[in-house]
């Protein structure tokens, strides 16, 4: 008598993978790409890798970027084209005002390059009325050195004595007025 | 409608001066404020903690309210520093939208919606931000470290601390006036890491029972016998190889003596009780004639690794 086929029990699900089909007899898998794949997969699933290397690879990639804890974990911000010009004048503002000086910030460490954060003063309730008004408040510290009409007084002086140093000097003879340019007859009294 | 505002006391009794004196921030300095002669004195000349300056004018320094500024990280843990048209030494607010001493603070929202708030440490009021700015080259108190604090008067610095060491660290305050105490208990009601103990830190066995075994001891008790009382406190609870802060002010311990001389005769009393003090800085922009040793306690012998 021909062998009947015997209904298989049990469960009967395949894993829906590229390349992967799952030979229900012999329960084995047969793969119709390269070696690799065999070894990242383990029953048609995937588990990590054992290597411990790759794994903090993985973790680290998936945690924020920050100080860590010894600052309470801030984050670096995402970089901005108006952060970078807050930090930029940041690093010049010894030119901004002439009656402030400033200690040269060498910082031991890189952190203060990459992590930041930019927050609002908030004054105590003394000083209610030398507070900024919502007019005066700007979103950034560029916005604000510009619109500070000490500053500005200040930038526009400088901007003034810095044109005038470098305006070019005009040929003396062409300078002169009146009585010593050689075209003009003297007076007769 | 103006908000009230009324003129504090001034600091009381003999140490006081600290918490009292119209000095804050803003002058030509970058850390400014101008020191006054009057600190802490509640007569017609001294303004005492919390009298206002009078009405109009912007306030002396650059970090008016609504400015913003950068913070950042400083190179001691635990501490950062906001700058803007002024800098500003500052600590992560241990309790958001609480002031201690009506000090300024500085609110950030970061780019996932979280407000973190800090608050700016003045240190013509605290002698431990006098001493970071004085370029000490490392205080020990980093988030997670348990602190001993000796002379806390009403809790200004021990804020800061707090704030520092964080919510895994703990500070213990002791501080003997109960007119100061009141002070530092009601700041304590906020912030769960500091346990406030009303005794004098002369008899450390009373106390023994309230008190673990700490990382670091800061001492600022301003007395002739403090060498003595920082050691009577270390043999009770700071750890082998733990560390030591103290504040030393030449005026308390000898006034007839040079400054120098005094600083000197401390660190010797401090070596002959087994500590080892590392460092000493000058309080000088901020305080006169003031000096800050920071040091270890039974240290550990350094191996001598046989030469191969």
């Amino acid at each position: 008598m021909a062998e009947t086929k015997q209904p298989l029990i049990g469960l009967k699900w395949e894993p829906k993978l590229p390349g992967l089909s799952l030979d229900l007899k012999t329960g084995s898998t047969r793969s119709k790409t390269a070696e690799s794949s065999k070894s990242e997969l383990v029953d048609g699933l995937c588990l990590p890798p054992n290597d411990p290397r790759k794994i903090n690879k993985m973790i680290r990639k998936q945690l924020k970027d920050t100080t860590g804890s010894n600052w309470f974990d801030m984050p670096a911000p995402t970089m901005t084209p108006e952060l970078k010009r807050d930090l930029q004048l940041l690093k010049l503002r010894t030119v901004m005002d002439p009656a402030l000086h400033y200690k040269k910030s060498v910082s031991r460490s890189k952190l203060a390059e990459k992590y930041f954060q930019i927050g609002t003063v908030i004054e105590p309730a003394e000083e209610f009325y030398g507070r900024l008004t919502k007019k005066n408040r700007k979103a950034t510290l560029a916005d604000e050195l510009v619109s500070d009409p000490k500053t500005a007084l200040y930038r526009k002086r400088k901007v003034r004595e810095i044109e005038e140093k470098s305006r070019a000097v005009t040929n003396k003879k062409w300078n002169k007025k009146g009585n010593q340019s050689k075209n003009t007859k003297p007076r007769r009294n | 409608m103006r908000p009230p505002v009324t003129g504090g006391r001034g600091g009381g009794g003999f140490r006081g001066g600290r918490d009292g004196g119209g000095r804050g921030f803003g002058g030509g300095r970058s850390f400014g404020g101008g020191r006054s002669g009057d600190r802490g004195r509640s007569g017609p000349r001294g303004r005492g903690r919390g009298a206002p300056r009078g009405r109009g004018g912007p306030p002396r320094g650059g970090m008016k309210g609504g400015s913003k500024v950068i913070v950042e990280p400083h190179r001691h843990a635990g501490v950062f520093i906001a700058k803007g048209k002024e800098d500003a030494l500052v600590t992560k607010n241990l309790v958001p939208g609480e002031a201690v001493y009506n000090e300024k603070r500085i609110s950030v929202q970061n780019e996932d919606g979280t407000k973190v708030e800090y608050r700016v440490w003045n240190p013509f009021r605290s002698k431990l931000a006098a001493a970071i700015l004085g370029g000490v080259d490392n205080i020990w108190i980093k988030p997670g470290a348990k602190v001993l604090y000796l002379g806390a008067a009403s809790g200004t610095t021990v804020s800061h601390v707090s704030d520092l060491v964080g919510p895994e660290g703990c500070v213990y305050a002791v501080e003997f006036s109960h007119r100061s105490g009141r002070d530092l208990v009601n700041m304590a009601k906020k912030r769960t890491n500091v346990i406030p103990i009303i005794e004098d830190a002369r008899h450390p066995a009373k106390y023994r029972m309230l008190v673990g075994m700490v990382d670091v001891i800061f001492s600022d008790v301003a007395q002739p016998d403090q060498a003595r009382i920082l050691a009577l406190n270390a043999s009770f609870f700071l750890k082998t190889g733990g560390h030591f802060v103290i504040s030393i002010k030449a005026n308390c311990i000898d006034s007839t003596v040079a400054a120098e001389a005094v600083f000197q005769s401390e660190v010797k009393k401090l070596q002959q009780e087994q500590f080892k003090p590392a460092e000493q800085v000058t309080l000088e922009p901020f305080e006169r004639d003031h000096a800050c040793v920071v040091g270890g306690y039974r240290m550990p012998k350094k191996q001598k690794t046989p030469a191969s």
